[in-house]
């Protein structure tokens, strides 16, 4: 059971103490509202990941964490439902295996407390051509979502089934709001941030919680917290159902249909429902990798993915631009035998088995990875409160959670014949 | 067997060697407070193997793409398919292939000895039929594509093409689909007999087992005695490049380049000294912290993606440079500057300790995970070297010893890969 420690009002510490593993892992995780200020908040969470007061230029920064043995500081944005979330962790090694007798995991905990509230801001400016360089990046990163068609296509889909919800914002801010940022807004994000956000700091490792805690609690201290907790609209049934469609000059289509899953918050049915898209295309057991790739030989990946946070389901598979009707059909075929109880009980089992295993987790990065995802949450859970209750999931509430699946928007991006032609 | 146990004290490990009187080589190592385990078993087999030595001596062709061919077949048999059996345990199975091996795996948390069996017996037992291999054309042809769509695929395979005449290192992993028309029951059967006996074969175990259960079981389930390790084809290569520019056009947002610099071999494999050398030097040179990267960021040529690194395996070496930019042939012009400028002034010393340190943090580290580590030791079996060689090797890296290896990088020796963007 991991310790938690409150540092301030909605500012909470999460530590998993153990010597099992060469590194450790501190995990800062920052939820805000997803609204107009996602271009800005997106811009900040790169810029102090660039420097602080202390290493005011990128390069010092970088070769700071080079000498403590290449620790790694990576910073993201991500959905948890409807709340924008801003990530800024380290993996550092091991404090038992440095040259010299020194805290490694306090030096990045320390490290990482200033790039949060002592970042490299002189006057309300964190430096013209810093925001410029970020600008570029954030923008050219969006751009390249167009790289991975995979990807792609599974945003798309999200894009045009959550049109009318904030889940549907793209998480970064659309390139035009990127472009209009301004250095009082980024300022003011900063400020908003520090006051409103819901924080959550997780660390894995032998180092001392405490003194992490100890760190991070006299930086909220100078801080007057107002903060506001964002909330996620559930959608029970996709009422109309619509389907889109581009075309890129690829080799390989790509499909994705989005289901509602009809849960009204995130943990609703939790155990049913994972039981429940994991037999219908997760393992190898599922009914979409037996049928679809391995019986039809129709794609060489085509599974589900359950986003609990936002009560969604989407399915994706690269296939073949003029099978489209082919694969959906199978799709939809083998999602009416799961809700009509027309699966082998013994691939009941295997997934329970295979959820065990994929919530047994050998990683510090994996631990962390799994509590920083409930910082929206008042109840932490365990990996093994989880498989608890996946094991009490019977066959008759798969097919009740599978008849809740409602259809909502179906993502078609084909592939140009003439285009894959030419090479 | 005869049991060698090596032991890294500063880690704290040890590794649990034997070879079987079969000819397989066994790596162990137990992990204290695990309670998941990972095994490989490997075959050196891999994508650069496109010739094997008739009962005459001499080399014969075989079609691009076999052992990746292979690895989708495998999971195949009469009966119950792999991923049913390890359905049962609970584990999670995967394969993969690469230029010079191929690789069976598992991880589980509980009844690990019997997924051992499983895996152990699985890659044992072929079973194809010309029915299975043409369903399974269809699955790797939609591979094929799903890898041509990818530009950060395309960008390295392009420049292989580019460095590389005659050396199947410049070959697709998966072939082609016209190369994987060719393959029928008969010639994988044959393959199989040739490269999967078990003296070219190694199975390293990490996690939560004993060694003595894995020695035990190795006894009782490796059944074949016969055959003899695969001699593998050393390509000769000229020193110079097939063509020093090479483009192509895909669905992407910006350009994306990389820049290869072709090593002239005498000997098929480089020293492991030598390859942590070039490594440690790339890190100095082109490193988050260096003066070429803050250069290229600021004239805004590169994004935080770009990197270096040494690729080399049997028969090939080169070094890579690479990453999104608006202007590859500027970014290119710039870092060839970079490494005549350290040719002639010798490389920092204070940046090629920071790398020195960042190399040693990020080896010690890699034994956390126990997918790594047992990846790792196979790898390090198949190159000829024992447990813990790289942290023997890294320590004794100097700054004349990195110095050396820039002087191997040779402008005369090099191509750029450009993709473009389709208008």
């Amino acid at each position: 059971m991991p310790q938690v420690r409150m540092l301030a009002d909605r500012v909470r510490l999460v530590s998993e103490q153990t010597d099992r593993f060469k590194t450790g892992r501190i995990s800062v995780s920052i939820a805000l509202p997803m609204n107009d200020m996602a271009a800005a908040n997106s811009l900040l969470i790169y810029l102090l990941k660039r420097s602080c007061k202390e290493y005011p230029d990128f390069s010092l920064l970088n070769g700071k964490l080079d000498e403590l043995y290449g620790a790694a500081v990576s910073a993201g944005v991500t959905k948890i439902g409807e709340a924008q979330v801003l990530t800024l962790s380290m993996t550092c090694l091991d404090d038992r295996f440095a040259l010299t007798d020194e805290s490694i995991a306090e030096q990045c905990a320390q490290l990482l407390a200033s790039m949060i509230f002592k970042p490299n801001c002189k006057c309300g400016s964190f430096g013209a051509d810093n925001l410029a360089t970020e600008k570029r990046l954030l923008i050219q990163r969006i751009e390249e979502e167009l790289n991975d068609k995979r990807t792609y296509a599974f945003n798309k889909c999200i894009e045009y089934m959550c049109a009318k919800e904030a889940y549907g914002r793209d998480k970064y801010g659309t390139i035009e709001e990127i472009n209009a940022v301004k250095m009082a807004d980024v300022y003011a994000a900063w400020k908003n941030l520090l006051s409103t956000a819901i924080f959550q700091i997780t660390v894995t490792g032998s180092a001392d919680a405490e003194k992490i805690a100890g760190i991070f609690e006299m930086q909220f201290k100078k801080i007057e917290r107002n903060p506001i907790v964002p909330e996620t609209v559930f959608i029970l049934r996709g009422g109309h159902f619509n389907r889109y469609e581009e075309t890129f000059p690829v080799n390989q289509g790509k499909l994705v249909i989005g289901f509602r899953a009809g849960m009204q918050h995130s943990r609703d049915n939790i155990h049913a429902v994972t039981v429940m898209n994991d037999i219908f295309g997760m393992g190898t057991y599922s009914k979409l990798f037996m049928n679809v790739r391995e019986k039809l030989s129709l794609a060489y990946y085509c599974w589900s993915r359950l986003v609990a946070s936002k009560g969604i389901v989407l399915v994706e598979g690269g296939i073949d631009t003029d099978k489209e009707k082919k694969a959906s059909a199978e799709i939809l075929s083998q999602l009416s035998d799961l809700r009509n109880g027309k699966t082998d009980p013994e691939v009941l089992e295997s997934s329970k088995r295979s959820l065990k295993e994929r919530y047994t987790f050998t990683t510090p990065e994996g631990i962390c990875s799994w509590y920083a995802s409930q910082l929206l949450q008042d109840e932490i859970i365990t990996p093994e409160d989880m498989v608890s209750g996946v094991e009490t999931v019977t066959m008759e509430q798969v097919c009740e959670a599978a008849k809740k699946l409602s259809i909502d928007t179906i993502y078609m991006l084909k592939a140009q014949e003439a285009a894959a032609d030419e090479n | 067997m005869k049991i060698k146990q090596i032991t890294n004290e500063k880690l704290g490990e040890t590794v649990f060697c034997a070879k079987h009187s079969s000819g397989l080589e066994i790596r162990v190592m137990p992990k204290a407070g695990y309670s998941s385990a990972y095994a490989v078993f490997g075959v050196k087999y891999g994508s650069i193997d496109t010739a094997v030595k008739n009962d005459k001596g001499n080399f014969e062709t075989i079609p691009e793409g076999t052992a990746h061919f292979l690895e989708h077949k495998l999971f195949e048999s009469e009966d119950l398919n792999a991923f049913e059996r390890f359905a049962k345990t609970g584990a999670s199975a995967n394969a993969y292939t690469s230029f010079e091996k191929t690789a069976y795996l598992f991880k589980g948390s509980e009844n690990i000895g019997e997924s051992l069996e499983i895996l152990l017996d699985f890659v044992q037992n072929p079973y194809f039929t010309q029915q299975t291999v043409e369903k399974e054309q269809g699955i790797i042809g939609q591979e094929i594509r799903m890898y041509q769509d990818l530009p950060d695929w395309q960008v390295m395979f392009n420049l292989l093409r580019a460095l590389y005449s005659d050396h199947p290192v410049r070959i697709d992993i998966a072939g082609t689909q016209d190369s994987i028309a060719k393959i029928d029951a008969d010639l994988l059967y044959r393959l199989y007999k040739e490269f999967y006996n078990p003296s070219n074969m190694v199975l390293s175990v990490v996690g939560a087992i004993e060694p003595q259960e894995v020695f035990d079981i190795v006894d009782r389930c490796i059944k074949s005695f016969e055959g003899k390790a695969a001699e593998r084809k050393f390509v000769k290569e000229s020193p110079q490049p097939v063509q020093s520019y090479i483009e192509e056009k895909l669905s992407v947002a910006q350009k994306q380049f990389l820049l290869g610099f072709k090593e002239n071999l005498s000997e098929p494999l480089l020293s492991l000294e030598d390859e942590i050398a070039s490594q440690m030097m790339l890190e100095a040179i082109a490193g988050k912290s260096s003066p070429l990267f803050k250069k290229l960021l600021d004239e805004e040529l590169i994004d935080m993606g770009f990197g270096g690194e040494l690729f080399n395996g049997f028969g090939f070496s080169c070094v890579m440079l690479g990453g999104t930019s608006k202007d590859p042939e500027k970014a290119c012009s710039i870092i060839r500057d970079e490494f005549s400028r350290c040719k002639a002034e010798g490389i920092d010393s204070v940046a090629f300790e920071r790398a020195k340190r960042k190399f040693y943090g990020r080896y010690v580290m890699s034994y956390n995970d126990i997918d790594d580590t047992a990846n790792l030791m196979m790898n390090l079996h198949f190159n000829g070297y024992e447990p813990f060689a790289e942290l023997e090797a890294c320590k004794g890296i100097t700054l004349e010893k990195a110095q050396k290896r820039l002087e191997e990088i040779k402008d005369e020796a090099s191509a750029l890969s450009v993709i473009i963007p389709i208008e």
